[in-house]
């Protein structure tokens, strides 16, 4: 079993990309399991076809500590496991020791089969605390991958994930799998997130172009491997999805300073007016 | 730095008054180092036990008679009630009333709250208290859990309070804050100080607030203030809310302990301008007529004062020359919080003895007025300068310095110390009772009590017989303070 993490700045496409890449991996014939790490708990969606879950922690909170594996955990298609962790409502509680609490509540109710090829994490922005590292711990997700787009923001939160990866990797054994350039068409962006990975000493295991396809299939609640099969963006997932099953980079990443980013920054990232 | 009364919680001692828990030299270094400054806090490579700072806040707080306590924590965080119980039972005992428990209630805060925020727990901890003890006031103690998670204590009591109508009032004591537990009696303080006391109808010049412990001497205490035409009023414990609410009318306040009381005292005299007389404590000759005259100072009774105090050297001499004579040249350990350890090393050495170490459980470079505290610097001032050292009640290094010093005596102030020092054969006076030697009287006695500890030394002879100490040889061969690290190694334990 391959426990993998996705980690990415806030808004850049995790949770599509996720679920797209999964879906990839089912069509191959993979056993997947997703384990959505974000209190918002739409890690899921595009595989059950809609919000159709309920998280670990609502189920916790309505029904206490005596849970059954079948009411958190639901199949969507291509046979994908899909658990949510799911969170307290906002500004209230702590949503970093919600992971905590329903990650060992996954462990004890035995949802880590053996079948399963692959479990995927699904992440909340950055590692802003203990509890959003849990996946990367002793244990759990060996390998990560960070989802990027050639913006400075996108490029600056996913250098400092690697340092809660470096962290993680020294003490328990994680890697860094490889960056996956979701693409927003900037400048040079390609060229850019190759120079960037390779600063870290990683890869850009896969550039996903932006279609429009990918948003419509979202609006029907679908990954666009089920939406539209023949479509070019599906064959692009598949490719993404054989990408990582056969990826055999792994590295303990080396985060840089702010100074040396917007360096590669300036190098890559501008074209010639 | 002025006391900050703006804000919701007390500044911890660390930040206030450059307090610490590690240091070992002499008292002159030591009040040196912490007139210019320099005092740094030596960390521990090793530390056997330390305590929360909720204890003292939720402790002083429990004690007031008319309130409830409403912990808002795991239920571990209420381990200390029992010994804040048993504290309030002897006080009630000693006034011979019919004795009750404190009333704490703790919300019991488990994985589901930290997950999902403690607000419901902790309004129903509320209005749980206010359902069984009906009190004039809540105080909410916060705990580690409730401050990592950000629980909003703060709004959820001010709905709890406008449903109430009784001052809801938030004490935060988080025990990762501060690593001195005295932080915690500021934290009551400055509850009380921002919610409870209001400012005076009428100003009662003649009214002292004396804050203490238990009060064991109130009839003693009335008796010397009613010849300077002064009436006491004790506090914190023991008080109503409504005697609190009131302090603001008192001519003076006064403290029978400096880590105690200085910011209450000083949050009176900043916010309501009631003077805080600034003092020795009133334990030995000396201490006892530094206090009053600081008093009479302050409230213009010097005349009496001096009355008084001539009076009564003309009574104790003969005693005092007696107790001196069998006490001269014993060799004592003293162990106590910092301004007990610090005023009892002075009246130890008025009786002739030689105070050989002199322990602190924590030290404030500054007292709240803004110096050095008075017992330190009237220490560094003597001739002799004594070894002390600075922990907050690490077993380890105690037994570990009693053992190479061999005392004649060991004096301390806490069960969890001195129990151990009788084991090892050193005859051993706690002082739970903080008007222990307090004025003329209390010093006579507490000479006597010495004298007979010193004669009557068979308990702890026959039990250091009988016991087996919990450390290896090995450690009784080390340096007491081998696991105190130096300024070098705090370097680079700070950088790594």
């Amino acid at each position: 079993m391959r426990q993998v993490a996705i980690y990415g700045k806030g808004g850049i496409g995790k949770s599509t990309t996720t679920q797209n890449l999964t879906v990839g991996l089912g069509e191959k014939g993979k056993k997947v399991m997703i384990v959505g790490c974000d209190p918002k708990a739409d890690s899921t969606r595009l595989i059950l076809g809609g919000l159709a879950q309920r998280s670990v922690l609502d189920t916790i909170r309505e029904e206490g500590e005596e849970v059954d594996l079948e009411n958190i955990l639901k199949t969507g298609v291509f046979g994908i496991r899909c658990v949510e962790s799911g969170g307290p409502e906002p500004g209230v509680g702590c949503a970093g020791r919600g992971i905590i609490t329903s990650i060992n509540m996954l462990e004890e109710l035995g949802a880590y089969t053996e079948d399963l090829d692959y479990v995927f994490y699904d992440v909340l922005g950055d590692v802003v605390c203990g509890g959003f590292a849990m996946p990367i711990r002793e244990g759990k997700a060996q390998e990560i991958y960070i989802v990027a787009s050639g913006e400075m923001m996108a490029l600056y939160a996913a250098n400092n994930i690697c340092k809660g990866i470096q962290k993680y990797a020294i003490s328990g054994g994680t890697r860094l799998g490889g960056i996956i350039c979701n693409s927003r068409k900037v400048d040079g962006e390609k060229e850019l997130l190759e120079a960037f990975a390779k600063e870290l000493g990683s890869q850009l295991i896969y550039f996903v172009p932006r279609d429009n396809v990918v948003q419509r299939a979202e609006i029907n609640k679908k990954t666009v491997i089920d939406f539209d099969p023949s479509h070019a963006q599906a064959d692009v997932y598949r490719g993404l999805a054989t990408a990582v099953d056969e990826n055999d980079m792994f590295v303990i990443p080396k985060p840089m300073r702010q100074e040396r980013l917007e360096e590669i920054l300036m190098e890559h990232g501008i074209l010639d007016i | 730095m002025a006391i900050n009364l703006r804000r919701s919680e007390a500044v911890i001692r660390e930040k206030r008054l450059r307090s610490v828990v590690g240091y070992q030299g002499t008292v002159k270094d030591l009040a040196n180092k912490a007139q210019s400054g320099c005092l740094k806090n030596a960390q521990r490579g090793f530390s056997q036990a330390i305590n929360c700072s909720s204890g003292c806040a939720q402790g002083h707080l429990s004690t007031i008679l008319d309130a409830a306590i409403v912990n808002h924590a795991p239920i571990g965080c209420a381990a200390d009630v029992a010994g804040a119980n048993s504290g309030f039972k002897w006080g009630q005992n000693i006034r011979n009333w019919e004795k009750r428990n404190v009333r704490i209630i703790n919300t019991n805060m488990t994985e589901g709250a930290t997950v999902f925020g403690g607000g419901k727990l902790l309004r129903e901890g509320i209005r749980e208290a206010y359902r069984r003890f009906n009190p004039k006031a809540i105080f909410v103690t916060t705990s580690c859990a409730s401050g990592i998670i950000g629980d909003d204590v703060e709004s959820i009591l001010k709905e709890e309070e406008e449903d109430l109508g009784i001052p809801v009032v938030p004490v935060f004591c988080e025990g990762f804050r501060s690593q001195i537990w005295a932080t915690g009696f500021d934290a009551a303080f400055h509850a009380l100080l921002t919610r409870i006391v209001k400012p005076p109808e009428k100003k009662r010049p003649e009214l002292v607030n004396v804050i203490n412990f238990t009060a064991s001497a109130r009839e003693y205490v009335k008796e010397i203030f009613e010849k300077l035409g002064l009436v006491p009023q004790f506090g914190i414990p023991y008080s109503t809310i409504d005697q609190i609410s009131r302090m603001s009318e008192a001519g003076a306040t006064i403290s029978i302990c400096g880590t105690l009381g200085g910011y209450m005292g000083n949050g009176l005299e900043q916010k309501f301008g009631v003077p805080y007389v600034t003092a020795l404590q009133p334990h030995g000759i000396s201490g006892i007529d530094n206090w009053l005259r600081s008093l009479g100072k302050v409230l213009g009774k010097e005349k009496e004062v001096e009355e008084y105090i001539a009076e009564q050297k003309i009574l104790t001499e003969p005693e005092l020359d007696e107790i001196k004579s069998k006490l001269k040249g014993k060799r004592v350990v003293v162990g106590m919080g910092p301004s007990f350890s610090h005023n009892y090393i002075r009246l130890l050495e008025d009786f002739g003895m030689e105070v050989v170490w002199g322990l602190a459980w924590h030290f404030d470079s500054k007292h709240d007025h803004g110096g050095l505290p008075h017992c330190t610097m009237e220490l560094a001032k003597k001739e002799r300068d004594i070894p002390v050292s600075v922990s907050d009640q690490q077993n380890h290094e105690v037994l570990n310095l009693l053992n190479k010093l061999k005392p004649d005596i060991y004096i301390g102030r806490h069960p969890g110390l001195s129990v151990w020092a009788t084991k090892m054969g050193i005859p051993t006076i706690m002082i739970s009772d903080e008007y222990s030697a307090f004025g003329y009287k209390g010093t006579i006695d507490f000479g006597y009590r010495i004298i007979d500890a010193l004669t009557n030394n068979s308990l702890a002879r026959n039990l250091s017989k009988r016991i087996k100490l919990p450390y290896t040889d090995w450690w009784f061969e080390q340096e007491p303070f081998e696991f105190l690290m130096d300024e070098e190694l705090n370097k680079n334990a700070a950088s790594s």
